[in-house]
């Protein structure tokens, strides 16, 4: 079953997130209501009691009719910038972003203050809103040149890029159901949602329907592993990267995964000959001159390991899993010195595990707006 | 359909495993109800936990307590129930004498270890708790008497104290005790589920932690001979170390200096390693010894520890069960205090849906390499609710030790027993029978515990060995013993606590394979005496007394 078969039976999860229909900024107001405290302080001092200041305050609460026309007075009564940005935003508000936009995207493209920022984020909105995903990534961009840390900011473009997934991915179930990308695309979905099993039997309809198209049998058998290091499953996802291997002869990354394979059977020798090829194919490929040096540890071969794992640190500084095969080298060669140094780095790159973290972004995409 | 698949399963375990003798297989079976253990033991919600208290389960112990020569029983209860002793009564039937013995409880008890502290002759009893621990003195088999403030082991506040074990540091032949502590733990001020980050399961909301909770310091108490202990966690070095969560704790001469060393498998941080420098002094060395991380450099989720000499090279290996996405860790012993994790080499990393708790070696063929069983159960309920392959109540496995170079999944073929599902934390081994055949006891969160008994014949020969110190600590705890035969020699250590906050047997099994003696028995005893028997027969428990 695909996954557009699915959400036909079901409440959407992930792959639709209405936004057709919905105001452009109204939502986005009072999730920044914080925002606009800082921006009515930020203009308190300027502010002669009147036309901007009513106007703000209507804007604020929602009363936008009222803002309308006490914007627009403010306007024509030459109050300057904060008149006509507060007047776009309360005409984006309305879902008027023809009108907005003109005195929205000037400010976005210069964002350096509050105000700005608040227009950058009212422009990028109404293009999205209109469709235009590109451009409103492309104004979010320019935001970020001075706010590249703003939680409003990188919100808005997960959510503009994950519409952006949405529609593209409901436009492949809708009109190429049966193509092979259809449940390649499937699979990939079901892989980040851990449903390695079912990921694992789209590849296989994406392989009966295309049997020669790239990374197909890869991703499969890399999907069976995450799935289970069962004996079977070793087989299985083996006999996957062996096909991979028969349309990318080449592939330095199957042979890396036989060599695992061949690892978790027991069979070091041939996991050493898998780990070899795919460092001919790629010299600079560190994960293998990882797991080919730690197999030498292994063997007390320390003399062999350590000039991989030195080459692996020094490609990938940060690589934890090269500092510390190379601590353990050099424990294992009587070089307490130099394990020490490698101690320090690793207690330096040292980080909390992330996987809750991780799962929990992972996961924030299956919940409904309304959850 | 249902059927299909089953016997899909069975024949591939067959194919697996049709390498090995027929005669060899073991035939669990759980015989809890079939012993007269009936209770129920509850540890925190049953479908879903508010608080990471409920998750972490309760250990379990096999001790003789009236020195019949027949193991009783002790099972640790969550809050709502109480921690219960069953006396053994022969022939697999056990009598509750909680009672009797003056041990019905209330609270949150975590770990237990045993060892005879007084060195009376009578085997005590110490109980982790969330809250406060107990020391039960052992009155002549008859009664226990909580002598926790007597002795100086009140703590000052509410503490998550999890595994324990009494432990000889400073050779001095009274037993001294370490005790793990997980985190501060606060039901007012503890997130809720949904809270944060560390608050949810592959996208599901559930009990908040161990990251984002506060550390908690390890302790150590020094047996002062006299009936009291003093603290001496800060003097020692072991409360040095901060910023881990620990769980289950092993003993053992990891580096063969001839003094107890002390591991910790700590949950979600890097696990400790205390290497005992003499004089009451630690040195906590776990990274650079190869035992803090798996493979990789990553910190894992540790929470049972078992060791063995898995491959007769006289040197204690050590194996730690993790969490589900993580296989277990084997660390294999270099011999100089170093290990290097050979968890794939070994064929150990294969399952890795499971979330492992109790784990022990034990040679259940009598072949004369130790086997190796893990028990298992998901930490949160609501893992069900996603419909994978990852399930709140699961199997054990067993490991068959192939020789020393590798282990084998057994688990499917070797009976029932093993395949039952629970959500199960602490295991202890033991010989309940004095048959050479062990069995394993397992504390199942809010179900009776189960009792598994191999009731296929065991093709091989054994030696139990009960050692009684006498210039060393009087349960001999530290005592290393090495057992040859046909050539071949192989090294146990005994010790307490151990598992998953468990206690086995005190005595120590060896399987002898085909041969009825041992050709040669060498005691190394705390104290320092060495003591060597030859030629001692088989199929049968010998007690050796310090000379």
């Amino acid at each position: 079953m695909t996954v557009a078969a699915q959400n036909a039976s079901r409440p959407p999860g992930r792959f639709l997130l209405p936004s057709a229909g919905r105001r452009p900024y109204a939502v986005h107001r009072r999730q920044t209501s914080l925002l606009w405290s800082a921006a009515l302080l930020l203009f308190a001092s300027n502010l002669i009691a009147g036309s901007l200041e009513d106007g703000i305050v209507a804007f604020n609460e929602g009363r936008y009719s009222t803002a309308l026309l006490l914007l627009r007075r403010a306007v024509d009564e030459g109050r300057g910038r904060p008149a006509h940005i507060f007047l776009a935003l309360t005409e984006a508000a309305t879902n008027d972003c023809k009108s907005a936009l003109p005195s929205l995207l000037p400010e976005a493209r210069n964002a350096t203050d509050q105000l700005s920022l608040l227009a950058g984020l009212a422009a990028a909105r109404c293009q999205s809103a209109d469709g235009d995903a590109t451009s409103a990534l492309a104004t979010l961009d320019a935001l970020k040149q001075h706010f590249a840390k703003n939680a409003d900011v990188l919100y808005l473009s997960a959510e503009i890029e994950m519409t952006a997934f949405n529609n593209t991915t409901l436009a492949m179930f809708k009109d190429v159901p049966s193509s092979y990308r259809t449940h390649q695309l499937s699979a990939e979905i079901l892989e980040v949602q851990g449903r390695f099993a079912d990921a694992v039997s789209e590849y296989r309809k994406a392989i009966v329907l295309n049997p020669r198209a790239p990374d197909l049998h890869y991703r499969m058998g890399r999907a069976i592993l995450l799935g289970s290091h069962s004996p079977e499953a070793l087989s299985q996802a083996a006999g996957a990267f062996t096909a991979e291997l028969q349309i990318n002869p080449e592939d330095s990354g199957c042979y890396f995964q036989l060599a695992q394979v061949a690892e978790v059977q027991g069979h070091g020798g041939e996991a050493i000959a898998q780990y070899e090829k795919a460092l001919q194919l790629s010299p600079a490929f560190v994960n293998a001159m990882i797991g080919l040096a730690k197999i030498y540890l292994q063997q007390n071969e320390t003399a062999r390991a350590l000039p991989l794992l030195e080459k692996a640190a020094t490609l990938q500084p940060d690589n934890e899993a090269a500092h510390y095969a190379l601590l353990k080298a050099y424990r294992n060669s009587g070089n307490m010195e130099q394990a020490k140094e490698q101690k320090a780095i690793l207690d330096r790159l040292e980080k909390p595990p992330d996987s809750e973290f991780s799962d929990f972004l992972k996961k924030l995409g299956d919940k409904t707006p309304q959850q | 359909m249902k059927t299909c698949i089953v016997l899909a399963l069975v024949c591939a375990a067959s194919a697996l495993v049709s390498d090995q003798p027929t005669q060899s297989m073991p035939r669990f079976e759980n015989i809890a109800g079939a012993s007269g253990i009936h209770d129920v033991f509850p540890n925190g919600g049953v479908t879903s936990k508010k608080y990471i208290l409920e998750t972490t389960g309760s250990g379990i112990a096999f001790i003789d307590y009236d020195n019949d020569g027949l193991l009783d029983l002790f099972v640790l209860s969550g809050d709502g129930g109480t921690n219960r002793m069953y006396h053994n009564e022969g022939h697999d039937r056990f009598r509750d004498v909680t009672d009797q013995l003056g041990l019905r409880s209330s609270g949150w008890a975590q770990g237990v270890c045993a060892g005879d502290y007084d060195n009376d002759g009578y085997t005590d009893i110490f109980v982790t708790y969330w809250g406060r621990n107990r020391l039960y003195r052992n009155i002549a088999g008859t009664r226990f008497e909580d002598v926790t403030k007597a002795a100086h082991l009140s703590e000052d506040r509410t503490r998550y104290n999890t595994g324990c074990a009494f432990v000889d540091v400073d050779l001095d032949g009274h037993a001294d005790l370490f005790v793990a502590n997980y985190l501060r733990f606060d039901p007012a001020t503890n997130p809720l589920p949904a809270a944060n980050p560390y608050c949810y399961y592959r996208g599901i909301p559930v009990s908040c932690g161990p990251r984002g909770l506060p550390f908690d310091r390890n302790l150590l108490y020094r047996n002062n001979g006299d009936g009291t202990f003093t603290d001496i966690s800060e003097s020692s070095g072991v409360a040095e170390p901060f910023g881990h969560y620990s769980l289950g704790v092993l003993t053992g001469d990891f580096n063969g200096d001839g003094l107890p060393d002390i591991y910790v498998a700590c949950d979600q941080t890097p696990s400790l390693l205390y290497l005992n420098k003499g004089h009451g002094k630690f040195e906590e060395t776990a990274v650079l010894s190869g035992v803090a991380f798996d493979d990789n450099g990553k910190a894992m989720s540790g929470m049972g520890v078992a060791a063995g000499d898995y491959n007769h090279t006289g040197l204690l290996s050590i194996f730690r069960t993790n969490f589900s996405d993580e296989y277990e860790t084997f660390y294999r012993n270099r011999g100089d205090g170093n290990f290097d994790e050979v968890t794939l080499t070994v064929g150990l990393g294969q399952n890795t849906r499971y979330v492992g708790w109790g784990a022990g070696f034990f040679d259940f063929d009598n072949d004369g390499w130790k086997d190796l069983l893990l028990v298992n159960g998901h930490a949160f309920p609501e893992v069900d609710s996603l419909g994978i392959d990852i399930h709140y109540k699961d199997r054990a496995i067993l490991y068959q030790n192939l020789g020393g170079d590798r282990f084998k999944d057994i688990t499917l073929r070797a009976g029932p027993g093993l395949l039952e599902p629970h959500s199960s934390r602490g295991a202890a081994f033991g010989d309940i029978e004095n048959d050479g055949s062990m069995e394993i006891a397992i504390n199942n969160q809010n179900e009776t515990p189960s009792l598994l008994k191999n009731t296929n014949p065991v093709a091989g020969h054994w030696l139990a060995l009960k050692l009684i110190g006498t210039r060393s600590n009087r349960s001999a705890l530290g005592a290393r013993v090495r057992v040859t035969v046909a050539g071949r020699t192989e090294l146990d250590e005994v010790r307490s606590g151990g598992s998953y906050l468990s206690q086995n047997d005190l005595r120590l099994h060896f399987g002898l394979g085909p041969s009825r003696f041992a050709d040669r028995i060498e005691i190394a005893w705390p104290s320092g005496t060495r003591q060597v028997l030859t030629h001692q027969t088989g199929d049968t428990t010998l007690t050796v007394r310090e000379p």
